[in-house]
């Protein structure tokens, strides 16, 4: 057995499964041969997610954790048969999709079956005059969004994960596009859900722009983590095309400039399709062919749609933004920007040097932004290996802001890397919390956040787990996250 | 990316380390010191393990279109975990000479060569080009798959990859072959797969003909350009295909190269001068010479398409848009028949997909192969388009069992050569 050489880091609590022949030969009963696999390679091909810890494990030769069968289901009846199986012998259930979560949401780490959702991949229907799209959700994003580019639309949910994350991932884990600020977040695009129980039950959550029809149950899904449900299909906002792009970006002398000119930007109404603002320490980093920038904090703004409106904004934008100390650098960083904002190789160059890398982004209202984005600078620049800590915010509301931390370093006085790892996140999260903040703003819980719910939802987690409880009752649907961490789980 | 652009990229990092504290320092130090000790492979290997590394840690933007992963649905297939598990079998975490570790081997293999990835690839390389290197490891140690020591036994036998020499069969298939007398313009270069398309290999001898230039076929002393050499790696075996063709290429007299196949001009171009060969004449893409010849009125287009020709979309061959860089000449050819109607699939030019059928893909898993030529037939199909053509005989052979597997008897296949056949 090739798989004896890999050490398994979540080994705890794996589900204990008594006749694995009976159930491979009841899963190909219901998925057909081909769409069942339980050989070595397709085993350690699922035993990860994007999660950033798990590189250094990748190139040490360990495996995160590891499922027992593989499925790719091709319709809606194969799930249903595969979840009222796996109830019936109480064994896990991990929906997948193109394995691009950060927090470890896609991670089997008690075993179990692997739903992998890449043949539920159609674009269904696009409809012109509602302006939808309806898709089956293991699409993956980029082909979705080239497939409306094609036809004239776009979707304006372009995360950073577009081109390996899919319409199902963004649902489960409530995640947020570059260019959130003019077309919303994915729950403010998903108008309709197909979606199947925990016990096999497909639930349909029609189509609508908006009702008052009780308790508002899609909602429980977008940011489900695959622990409610599983989403099948869903109905998107689409726009058309842009008519106009504008392109506009400032450098400020401190990061309270920045933050007080977009707060004011939002409090006059006007949405640039994206914002972002990197501090000094990212700055350097990310435009150092800007003289205007050295030492600032750069903003950079695009407007686009209607071209009336996208000049009128440009020219409030700019207002706002001088009234604030800014000074105008032109378009050429926004266009680096467009032309890097894919190409990261730092996950590649970075590992093999045993350096531990993360980002970790969380959300405040404006009132206390300026203390969170310092607070948690200056605590985890005391974390004992912490390289550096830097910060962006890419997503901006009228009420509040996102900040993105990024930190490096290495484990020092006999820890372990992932001992230092889940430091960085503690004081991160703790920070956060400290600030009043909230402490995942677009990459969800999964694993890493799971053992911080407590402290974000007080009391009403309980009312939360007792939903889960409710729809999930063998807790077969992702177990070992979201709710609890995976130490505190396991199979029942 | 450049020595110098890295540099510029990663210039922010000096300072970062300059002012860490000295525990961190010290183990930062060490790893940059042993990282080859802890992470790459002992004794000697030719897997080019820095950019597995690179690839297998990468957030992949790659894999949206590796048509391998979108045909399979799988993991298995995605680009990184293939440089993953080529990694591991490099450094011996997987047991490469264990029989129970055949799947890892083959999936070194089940690549298309589309190099799609390589647009997409932060690093500039195609995942093909790191398995290469893997392939060349697995080779050394005896390895080699028994699929792939198929091909190369019909190569050593037969010269090509067909059981017979498929250039002797020019006789049955009514195909005239010119040889040449040491004095040629142009040496008409015929690929193996074209061969079993008798009416496109006619087709262009007619148009050469028409055109009143003096060429030869040789098929009498033809050898495959040896393609699969290269994509099996079996270099020193691919050094006497070149050697034969430049020399018969060189025997001619011919100032120019035309061939119907991509693959052979990528090969004769390309790939020859890897290995040290390098071919003194021009090597083109015979489409390229027919749009020439149009422009100078020596090839006249004055029939009208007949009917059920008309709404025709063009497949751009991978190789022939992304590494010879022949996309519009086609275009312009089909732009001047009259009537046709050119439709355009959405992933189209140097975005094109693939029709399943290159690199080492349909050895190792034909299944997958098949999986890959049926979503490119359906991109094809959803333009509305009744008749698909194409430049490379390679494409033609992988769409037609997309279409096949589809039941799409709707639509056909044609060669591009097939077209102005019809209307000269």
């Amino acid at each position: 057995m090739t798989l004896e050489k890999f050490d398994l880091i979540y080994k705890d609590n794996r589900c204990k499964i008594k006749d694995k022949e009976k159930i491979l030969s009841k899963l190909k009963a219901i998925l057909g041969e081909e769409n069942v696999s339980t050989k070595e390679i397709d085993l350690i091909a699922y035993s990860k997610d994007s999660t950033l810890i798990t590189l250094i494990w990748r190139i040490q030769g360990k495996l995160a954790a590891l499922p027992d069968f593989i499925t790719w289901p091709e319709n809606n009846d194969q799930i249903v048969q595969t979840l009222k199986l796996a109830n019936e012998e109480k064994i896990p259930v991990i929906p997948y999709g193109e394995g691009s979560g950060v927090v470890g949401g896609a991670i089997p780490v008690y075993g179990g079956i692997i739903i992998d959702m890449k043949k539920f991949n159609k674009v269904l229907e696009i409809n012109d005059k509602d302006l939808t799209v309806t898709v089956q959700t293991g699409i993956n994003g980029m082909n979705l969004e080239r497939y409306l580019n094609a036809k004239g639309y776009t979707c304006g949910h372009i995360p950073q994960s577009i081109y390996m994350s899919s319409v199902g991932g963004w649902i489960a884990h409530r995640a947020a596009g570059q260019f959130s600020t003019k077309y919303g977040k994915i729950e403010d695009i998903v108008l309709g859900l197909e979606v199947i129980l925990p016990q096999g039950e497909i639930i349909e959550l029609k189509t609508i722009i908006r009702a008052a029809t009780g308790p508002q149950f899609d909602k429980l899904f977008i940011g489900g983590e695959g622990t409610l449900g599983i989403v099948t299909k869903a109905t998107l906002k689409i726009w058309p095309s842009p008519e106009k792009r504008e392109l506009i970006s400032f450098a400020f002398p401190t990061i309270e400039d920045s933050l007080e000119a977009i707060r004011n930007i939002l409090r006059n109404q006007i949405y640039p399709a994206v914002i972002r603002i990197y501090d000094a320490s990212e700055t350097v980093r990310h435009f150092p062919q800007v003289k205007e920038a050295k030492d600032k904090v750069m903003a950079v703004f695009v407007c686009e749609g209607n071209e009336r409106l996208v000049n009128l904004e440009g020219i409030i934008t700019r207002e706002k933004c001088e009234d604030n100390n800014g000074v105008n650098c032109g378009e050429e960083p926004v266009e680096h920007w467009f032309e890097t904002r894919f190409r990261v190789t730092e996950t590649s160059l970075i590992p093999p040097y045993k350096i531990v890398i993360d980002t970790i982004e969380v959300s405040v209202m404006w009132e206390h932004a300026a203390e969170l984005y310092h607070l948690v600078l200056d605590s985890v620049k005391k974390v004992k290996g912490i390289l550096y800590i830097t910060a962006h915010a890419s997503h901006f509301y009228p009420n509040g802001v996102g900040f993105y931390f990024s930190f490096a370093g290495v484990a020092t006085g006999g820890k372990s890397n992932f001992e230092f790892y889940q430091e960085c996140w503690d004081v991160i999260m703790d920070g956060c919390v400290k600030a009043g903040g909230s402490i995942a703003h677009h990459h969800g819980i999964g694993i890493n956040r799971a053992r911080w719910m407590e402290k974000e939802w007080g009391k009403a987690l309980r009312s939360l787990i007792d939903i889960k409880n409710l729809l999930d009752p063998n807790n077969i649907l992702n177990p070992g996250k979201t709710y609890f961490p995976p130490e505190k789980g396991g199979a029942k | 990316m450049s020595i110098f652009e890295q540099l510029k990229k990663y210039k922010y990092i000096i300072p970062i380390i300059t002012n860490a504290d000295r525990d961190v320092k010290r183990i930062i130090l060490k790893s940059f010191r042993l990282k080859k000790k802890f992470f790459y492979p002992q004794g000697e290997y030719k897997a080019d393990v820095k950019n597995l590394i690179n690839c297998m840690l990468c957030l992949k933007m790659c894999r949206f279109d590796c048509n391998s992963l979108q045909g399979a649905k799988t993991e298995r297939v995605a680009p990184a975990y293939k440089s993953l598990i080529g990694y591991y079998l490099s450094v011996g975490k997987i047991d490469p000479s264990k029989e129970e570790n055949k799947d890892f081997i083959n999936l070194m293999y089940e690549c298309c060569n589309c190099e799609n990835c390589k647009i997409w690839c932060p690093f500039d390389f195609s995942v093909v080009s790191l398995l290469e290197t893997v392939r060349d490891d697995i080779n050394d140690k005896g390895l080699t798959p028994n699929y792939i020591k198929e091909q190369i036994e019909k190569l050593n036998k037969t010269h090509t990859i067909e059981d017979t020499n498929i250039f002797k069969t020019y006789e049955e298939k009514v195909i005239a072959n010119v040889e040449s007398d040491g004095n040629d313009d142009v040496f008409y270069y015929i690929g193996c797969e074209t061969m079993k398309y008798p009416e496109v290999v006619k087709g262009n001898i007619e148009i050469l003909k028409k055109a009143g230039i003096k060429f030869s076929t040789n098929l009498d002393k033809r050898w495959c350009c040896g393609a699969p050499l290269f994509n099996t790696r079996h270099l020193d075996l691919a050094k006497e295909y070149a050697k034969q063709n430049i020399d018969l290429i060189t025997g001619s007299g011919a100032k120019l190269v035309v061939t119907d196949c991509p693959g052979c001009a990528d090969t004769l171009l390309n790939r020859y001068e890897k290995i040290g060969f390098k071919s003194k004449v021009k090597v083109i893409h015979i489409l390229q010479l027919f749009k020439q010849l149009i422009e100078e009125n020596k090839l006249i287009l004055k029939n009208q398409i007949p009917e059920e020709f008309k709404n025709v979309v063009y497949h751009d061959p991978c190789l022939m848009s992304r590494n010879l860089n022949v996309i519009s000449e086609p275009r312009e050819v089909l732009k001047k028949i009259p009537g046709l109607n050119l439709l355009e699939p959405i992933c189209n030019e140097k975005y094109t997909h693939c029709c399943g059928y290159s690199g080492t893909l349909h050895w190792a898993n034909n299944d997958l192969a098949v999986k890959i030529s049926q979503n490119r037939v359906n991109e094809l199909i959803e333009t509305g388009a009744n008749i698909i053509v194409t430049a490379c005989p390679l494409c033609e052979l992988g769409l037609e069992k997309g279409i096949e597997e589809n039941n799409k008897k709707k639509i056909k296949i044609i060669d591009l050569t097939e077209l102005i056949a019809k209307v000269i």
